[in-house]
């Protein structure tokens, strides 16, 4: 491995792709087909309704550490209920014509965290019950982001749903009206999760290889969903990554966590998407999900400022501080509000440097 | 299904593949108890496992190689000798390893002197962060890094310099010599390569404190799991050279049949270079696997998970060169030394990528709770490698390899 700058190593990047493809020691078949293009989007506007899947990081941190640490099953772990909030964005998408479609983007945990965003805190409940909202993303199977399910069905339980098709059994029992319930430490039950309501709509389990082998799920013009088979987590696999072409502007990726990577997702754009320009991205982005750091972290910021993304809209995993040394460092972070200040609950790591989209805050690409 | 060994006695391979896999089911037992998620301990959080059992293996080392306890691990003991001793050997690594990592690295070194070695120094410095989980983390990383400096310099000065110079010393005279000029080298090795990496571990960089990592220009990540990775591949080609090769041709060098100065300089810089040659390699096969990495990449796109990826394979080919060597009579033991070298070579590589598919495969799903996948953040495949290490070498060391071997047996 020699020196190189970055823009040299996405060019061997995509001769390295030919060579892996023709070995196909992994699937690279949207390489194979050459690059594909799902259309474009005159705009998309991402309204965040919860970022704060916990509230105290110490407390979510000491409920994974006390059982066994981040390759834990999540479902084994009798998880402090106090401290659940959950995951839910919603996305209005502007076609180049026609009216303006809303997705919802995960489901959250803490049910009553989820009502009081869906009813209170923003209209989703009523896109839902409405049907106006008829599809829902699922980014992954992670508590924080799927199971406050109920929540989501009770609203619409037609609602057509794409998650990645790495679930495991306890995944698909809530889905389809289920209880979980994981050991408490004095023996008994402790119920985790619970769904009353079954999924009654159509479900797309997605896949790396994405419809007909493009590599991706084209869910409207301009808008698509890519599957990452990556491990992660307290036992979870597979991430569904939205991408947009939005028009005059160039590619703009929202996730749930971002396990993959921010420039993993940029890197397939480029060797993939017909006509692939960089421009924003919006989710959490897995960095420094604990407020700790990592020398890694700081190549994160190098490799981003190389890739020159020109908005990117980050929170939830991504970590305050990661955020704070980005937007030091010149990484094109779009600030936050004081909006999160009014919800009857708020993340014990917000800071005034408003470095995170936080609950309320929207950003447009 | 037998064969000679260097003693004339006949080995048997039967009983050597039943020994592997009473030890599998060994390190599966003790990961369930240890590491599992959903075992008992949950120590696999997972610097803090990794830390330990590095720590474990460094200890055996330390007594078996370093301090040259037993002297005489090579040779056959009945069953009850061997087990009395096995039992000693085990008991006094497992308070090595406690009296070094608790008291010498927490209480001690960490609490009054370097403080990222111990959690509650940090803890008490308070800051971003500095939560007791984050702490033990952090601690453990400057323990793991430091013990893996520690095993490079014990493996590659057995092999190199051997005796030299305390030759005509007494047998502890000797071992503790050794300790010491290891332990120097280790902590100018670490302070090298890993000291800048721990210092930018923290939210606020102890700038002041440790140099700019100077590999990242050439790496392309300012993570240690450089050094990690040229230190587990050199020691991969010290392993199969001590083995495989059965000394040579390092042992050329020998001056009335002891090391030297110059054996160890020539052994320490040759097999470093074969390490580096080892890494550019592994790293063209990656590429050509998961295409090339870039700075700020992560999973298998991280120039820091190549690296550490590194590290696991040659960590995988160490294993299974440990597991010819004492299950399977370092096959073959006839022919003239470059063959049998060559070919014991390859069937290394062979194991170790048996290994690697064992490890990947969805079996470690069921064996070891893995989640399916590569370049997950918390997954490290040294942890069980280790832990797997340290039972071989135990039984090999202190059990003298009973009951594989055994003083009036036909087994080896």
């Amino acid at each position: 491995m020699k020196r190189r700058d970055f823009l040299k190593g996405m060019a061997v990047t995509g001769a390295a792709a030919g060579v892996s493809g023709g070995l196909g020691l992994i699937p690279k078949s949207a390489e194979a087909r050459g690059k594909v293009d799902f259309g474009q989007v005159k705009g998309v506007k991402v309204d965040v309704l919860s970022e704060t899947s916990w509230f105290d990081n110490a407390v979510f941190k000491k409920d994974i550490m006390d059982h066994g640490g981040a390759m834990t099953n999540q479902y084994k772990i009798p998880w402090n209920w106090d401290n659940a909030g959950g995951y839910m964005t919603k996305i209005t998408v502007y076609p180049l014509e026609g009216d303006p479609k809303v997705f919802l983007m995960d489901t959250g945990w803490n049910n009553g965290w989820v009502d009081y965003i869906y009813d209170e805190k923003s209209d989703m409940g009523k896109l839902l019950t409405s049907g106006e909202v008829d599809t829902m993303i699922l980014s992954h199977w992670h508590l924080d982001h799927y199971w406050g399910i109920e929540s989501t069905l009770k609203r619409n339980p037609k609602i057509t749903m794409y998650a990645p098709k790495t679930y495991f059994p306890e995944d698909m029992k809530l889905l389809k009206g289920g209880t979980n319930v994981a050991k408490a430490k004095d023996g008994g039950e402790v119920m985790i999760n619970k769904n009353k309501v079954p999924h009654q709509g159509k479900l797309v389990l997605t896949s790396p290889d994405g419809e007909k082998g493009t590599g991706v799920y084209q869910v409207m013009p301009g808008m698509a969903v890519k599957m990452y088979d990556v491990p992660i987590l307290l036992r979870v696999r597979g991430e569904n990554v939205l991408y947009f072409n939005v028009k005059d502007k160039g590619i703009v990726t929202v996730t749930g966590c971002c396990h993959p990577g921010i420039l993993t997702l940029n890197a397939w754009a480029r060797r993939n998407v017909k006509g692939y320009q960089p421009y924003g991205c919006y989710g959490g982005l897995h960095i420094t999900l604990f407020e700790t750091w990592d020398p890694k972290f700081d190549d994160i910021i190098k490799g981003v400022k190389a890739f020159k993304l020109k908005k990117v809209g980050c929170n939830h995993c991504t970590g305050w501080i990661w955020a704070e040394k980005a937007a030091a460092a010149g990484v094109p972070i779009v600030k936050g509000t004081n909006k999160y200040k009014t919800y009857k609950r708020t993340s014990s790591v917000a800071k005034s440097s408003n470095a995170f989209l936080t609950n309320g805050d929207t950003v447009e690409f | 299904m037998s064969d000679g060994n260097a003693n004339g006695a006949k080995f048997n391979y039967l009983y050597g593949l039943i020994n592997l896999a009473v030890v599998f089911c060994i390190v599966w037992f003790l990961w369930y108890v240890f590491m599992h998620a959903d075992g008992v301990m949950k120590l696999y959080t997972p610097m803090y496992g990794f830390s330990l059992v590095t720590v474990l293996v460094a200890s055996v080392i330390l007594l078996s190689q370093v301090l040259g306890w037993p002297a005489d691990s090579e040779k056959p003991l009945a069953a009850g000798a061997a087990i009395v001793r096995g039992i000693l050997g085990a008991a006094i690594s497992l308070a090595i390893m406690y009296v070094t990592y608790y008291l010498v690295f927490w209480l001690f070194i960490g609490k009054y002197g370097v403080a990222y070695f111990s959690p509650s120094a940090m803890v008490a410095g308070g800051g971003t962060g500095a939560e007791p989980w984050n702490a033990r983390e952090w601690a453990s990383t400057a323990i793991l890094y430091f013990t893996t400096a520690f095993l490079w310099w014990a493996l590659v000065w057995n092999l190199g310099f051997g005796r030299w110079p305390w030759q005509n010393d007494s047998h502890w005279v000797r071992g503790w010599s050794r300790f010491f000029v290891i332990s120097l080298l280790s902590v100018v090795t670490f302070a090298l390569l890993f000291h800048p990496h721990v210092c930018l571990l923290f939210p606020e960089a102890q700038k002041m404190v440790g140099a700019k990592p100077w590999w990242e220009g050439w790496a392309d990540t300012s993570s240690a799991f450089f050094g990690l990775g040229v230190v587990l591949c050199t020691m991969w080609w010290v392993v199969f050279s001590g083995l495989f090769w059965e000394g040579r041709p390092w042992s050329w060098f020998d001056r009335d049949g002891e090391g030297n100065l110059l054996k160890g300089v020539i052994t320490f810089l040759a097999t470093l270079a074969m390490g580096l040659i080892t890494v550019y390699i592994l790293a063209a096969i990656f590429n050509t696997i998961w295409m090339e990495p870039y700075v700020g990449g992560q999973y298998t796109d991280g120039p820091d998970w190549r690296f550490i990826h590194m590290a696991e394979v040659g960590g995988f080919c160490i294993l299974f060169a440990f597991i010819w060597k004492y299950y399977f009579n370092n096959f073959p033991n006839g022919g003239p030394l470059l063959l049998r070298a060559f070919v014991r070579s390859v069937i290394g590589v062979t194991g170790g990528v048996l290994i690697y598919w064992f490890y990947y495969s969805p079996l470690t799903k069921f064996f070891l709770g893995k989640v399916h996948g590569w370049a997950q953040p918390d997954d490290k495949p040294l942890v069980w490698t280790l832990l797997f290490l340290a039972v071989v070498l135990v039984q090999a060391e202190f059990f003298h390899n009973w009951p594989l071997r055994s003083a009036g047996r036909d087994r080896g």
